[in-house]
């Protein structure tokens, strides 16, 4: 919290939100116009298009035009990609610091005003991007399903807007303990490895260990630990409802206390995986001599 | 001798005298102000006709009578009791409006009680009922085209049945309509019913069903209640053209057989529930030309059934096929003629006879672990569990599923299944339609001002 107030830093002034838009402004502008926003959105958009497309052609077959299979899709589609755009963007435009920051960090801004500038700048490029191939969607799902109930479709968006922060977060805490480019695009892509495959492979293997009972709440705790994980069952909940994962839909509800609460420890944990890494980066660089 | 002839004759002229039935008007400026007083009045065989109006009382007929609304009358009861009780033969209740009974459940208080057999009861409309139409061992009557509202106020457990059945065998309930009541059809020791044409939506379990052999169910609709149907402890159901749609909740599910045997299932249209079809100790039965689609699971079957055939399904979009939950099944999924129609069916077929070369799988390997570790499902759509799929497919290590079937179907079954669901408002697609402009909106606006100079 120190950091973010600037309280212990050099100059002890307190962060100003009109610098942070500024070098947020601009980062947006560098993203967008360096056609990696572009590329990115135009990639995102297609598959997403291509997904609500066909995921909706069933009809013909049995009259009704369900969301089931756009659901599992749109799921993967986000899990899998967006932490690695979000972790690759991120290194690329936090490395860059190195040299091409020399000159922000010599404004008489502070050094968290300039990472948490450039993660709102990143955050909006990415945002921009993803909004084309979900608004483009959007417009399928409304047009073609039959479906009765799109409020988890706009949740659904919020929730992969987190984890593109949270990513971008993780890059940042990357690319500021790494000293060389390579090294940091290493330990980006092993974070991306790490969260999206191999933790919920290790926490399976861990549940073998353990009783019937200990195991459920050994696997419900391990979702907290994986922000992926956190995404893909609030975006199951949000699009298909509770009843989707049964009985051990109905244990999770259980342990976390009803749906309500629930909803708040999804939200806190989202919460706490953008802050913490940026709050670890504010006061490692605060260390650091540039 | 004589005196025993005059007598017949007597009697015989009595018969013909009280055959010619008479007609009683009950209305505010007729003979009769009250129904009840026609009812004292009227001879056997008599018909009341009832004028439009209000009328405040409870009936209890004990003679056979047709009682009939002219431009639907409305019985309104005193809120004690069944409104109205049929306690003779062969009566006919038409287009009346029947409200108000009382509220006790273990007095089982209804719309219309029938005690008696060979009753009609067609047209009617019951509402704020406890129970609606309640068949207290009454057999051989014709339910038709009533509409049955029930207490929405009330808990649906606190409710009572819509249309209830109690060792009462032999009757036709014909096209019904059932909403908030607890269970839309509730039928209990009662064989060889007909229900064809009803229509059971927004309550417990569409059609709550125990102890009743030779029923047969066709062209009904189970729409948006926390269960279609639950079909317990009986043999030799049939279930034909029906559509069991949008039930869903936690163990919900769209057709629920429990300790059943030589039951038909065919030509139904299994959609979007949490579970389409769950079995438990299911044997002999037949599921053929089904359209099971969207579920969360399409089937989940325990160990304990037995020799269940399915032939010429159609699955299409469910999230999981199949959950076996125990060791094996002996479920057949295929005949001579083929199997299944399989949407995710990623085989081939060379000799285009119709039938994929390739066996398909019907479960995979996670799918077929989350039948015996319900926890699993938690991993549902991560990559993991697709890691795990992908990697087993390649190396199958883990002895994975059994149940095949040998010979998937490459097209869909044509069935003709008429029924359209009524979900879609309006209100909620214009929503997303303007979210999705609104984020297009924004992209637009942000690329605009990033590219500017």
């Amino acid at each position: 919290m120190s950091s973010l107030t600037g309280g212990h830093s050099p100059n002890g002034i307190i962060m100003e939100i009109s610098s942070i838009l500024t070098i947020a402004r601009q980062e947006l502008t560098v993203a967008i116009r360096n056609k990696w926003t572009g590329i990115f959105a135009f990639v995102f958009g297609s598959l997403v298009l291509a997904i609500s497309y066909f995921g909706s052609v069933t009809a013909a077959e049995i009259g009704f035009q369900g969301f089931n299979r756009t659901t599992a899709s749109l799921l993967s589609l986000v899990l899998y990609l967006i932490p690695l755009v979000a972790l690759m963007m991120g290194t690329q435009s936090f490395m860059s610091s190195e040299g091409g920051d020399d000159m922000l960090f010599a404004q008489p801004v502070l050094r968290s005003e300039v990472l948490l500038g450039k993660l709102l700048g990143l955050f909006a490029a990415l945002v921009t991007a993803t909004f084309v191939g979900f608004g483009l969607g959007g417009l399928v799902i409304a047009t073609q399903t039959d479906a009765n109930d799109f409020v988890g479709y706009p949740i659904f968006v919020g929730l992969s807007l987190f984890l593109s922060l949270i990513f971008l977060s993780l890059s940042m805490l990357v690319a500021i303990s790494c000293g060389r480019r390579t090294s940091a695009y290493g330990a980006a892509l092993l974070i991306w490895f790490f969260f999206v495959i191999f933790y919920d492979l290790l926490v399976l293997g861990g549940s073998l260990l353990f009783k019937e009972r200990t195991a459920n709440y050994f696997i419900f705790a391990s979702l907290f630990g994986n922000p992926v994980d956190i995404v893909r069952v609030a975006g199951l909940l949000s699009l298909k409802g509770e009843e989707v994962f049964g009985a051990a839909g109905a244990a999770l509800l259980k342990f976390l206390g009803g749906e309500w609460r629930a909803i708040a420890a999804l939200i806190f944990s989202l919460i706490f995986w953008a802050a913490t890494p940026t709050l670890i980066s504010f006061r490692l660089l605060r260390k650091q001599d540039i | 001798m004589k005196f025993r002839c005059l007598n017949l004759l007597f009697l015989v002229l009595l018969a013909a005298l009280s055959a010619r039935a008479e007609v009683l008007t009950v209305g505010p400026e007729e003979q009769f102000k009250t129904v009840g007083e026609a009812v004292r009045f009227a001879a056997a065989g008599d018909t009341i006709r009832v004028q439009t109006g209000i009328y405040l009382e409870n009936l209890i007929i004990e003679k056979t009578l047709t009682i009939e609304g002219v431009g639907m009358p409305t019985i309104q009861g005193t809120g004690k009791g069944s409104v109205i009780e049929i306690r003779a033969a062969n009566c006919t209740i038409r287009g009346l409006g029947i409200e108000t009974s009382g509220g006790n459940l273990v007095e089982e208080d209804a719309g219309i009680l029938l005690m008696s057999s060979g009753n009609t009861i067609e047209d009617n409309r019951l509402s704020d009922i406890l129970f609606g139409i309640y068949l207290y061992q009454s057999a051989d009557n014709k339910i038709r085209r009533n509409r049955i509202n029930g207490r929405t106020e009330l808990e649906s457990g606190e409710r009572g049945g819509g249309l209830h059945l109690w060792n009462s065998p032999r009757n036709l309930l014909e096209d019904n309509i059932v909403e908030a009541a607890r269970d839309g059809m509730y039928i209990q020791s009662s064989s060889g019913n007909v229900f064809r044409g009803n229509r059971i939506y927004n309550l417990r379990y569409g059609l709550h069903f125990m102890n009743s052999d030779d029923n047969s169910f066709e062209d009904n609709v189970f729409f948006d209640n926390i269960a279609g149907a639950a079909i317990m402890y009986s043999q030799r159901i049939a279930l034909r053209r029906n559509a069991f749609v949008h039930n869903r909740g936690f163990s919900s599910f769209g057709i629920l057989f429990q300790d059943c045997r030589n039951c038909i299932t065919e030509e139904n249209l299994i959609l979007d529930n949490a579970v389409g079809i769950f079995m438990e100790a299911a044997k002999d039965s037949v599921f053929r030309r089904n359209t099971i689609a969207e579920n969360d699971v399409a089937m989940q079957i325990f160990a304990s059934s037995d020799q269940n055939t399915f032939t010429q399904n159609n699955f299409i979009n469910n999230i999981s096929p199949l959950q076996l939950i125990g060791k094996g099944s002996s479920t057949t999924w295929q005949d001579a003629s083929g199997g299944n129609y399989w949407g995710d069916y990623e085989g081939y077929d060379l000799d285009a006879d119709g039938l994929g070369d390739v066996p398909h799988r019907i479960h995979n390997i996670f799918e077929y672990l989350e039948g015996n570790f319900p926890r699993l499902r938690i991993y549902l759509n991560s990559p993991a569990a697709q890691s795990i799929v992908v990697a087993e497919r390649s190396f199958p290590i883990l002895k994975g599923s059994n149940e095949f079937d040998r010979l998937p179907l490459m097209s869909p079954v044509k069935i003709g299944t008429g029924f359209v669901p009524p979900m879609g408002s309006g209100g909620a697609k214009w929503m997303l339609i303007a979210v999705s402009a609104a984020m297009l909106g924004f992209a637009a606006l942000s690329f605009k001002r990033g590219l500017k100079r």
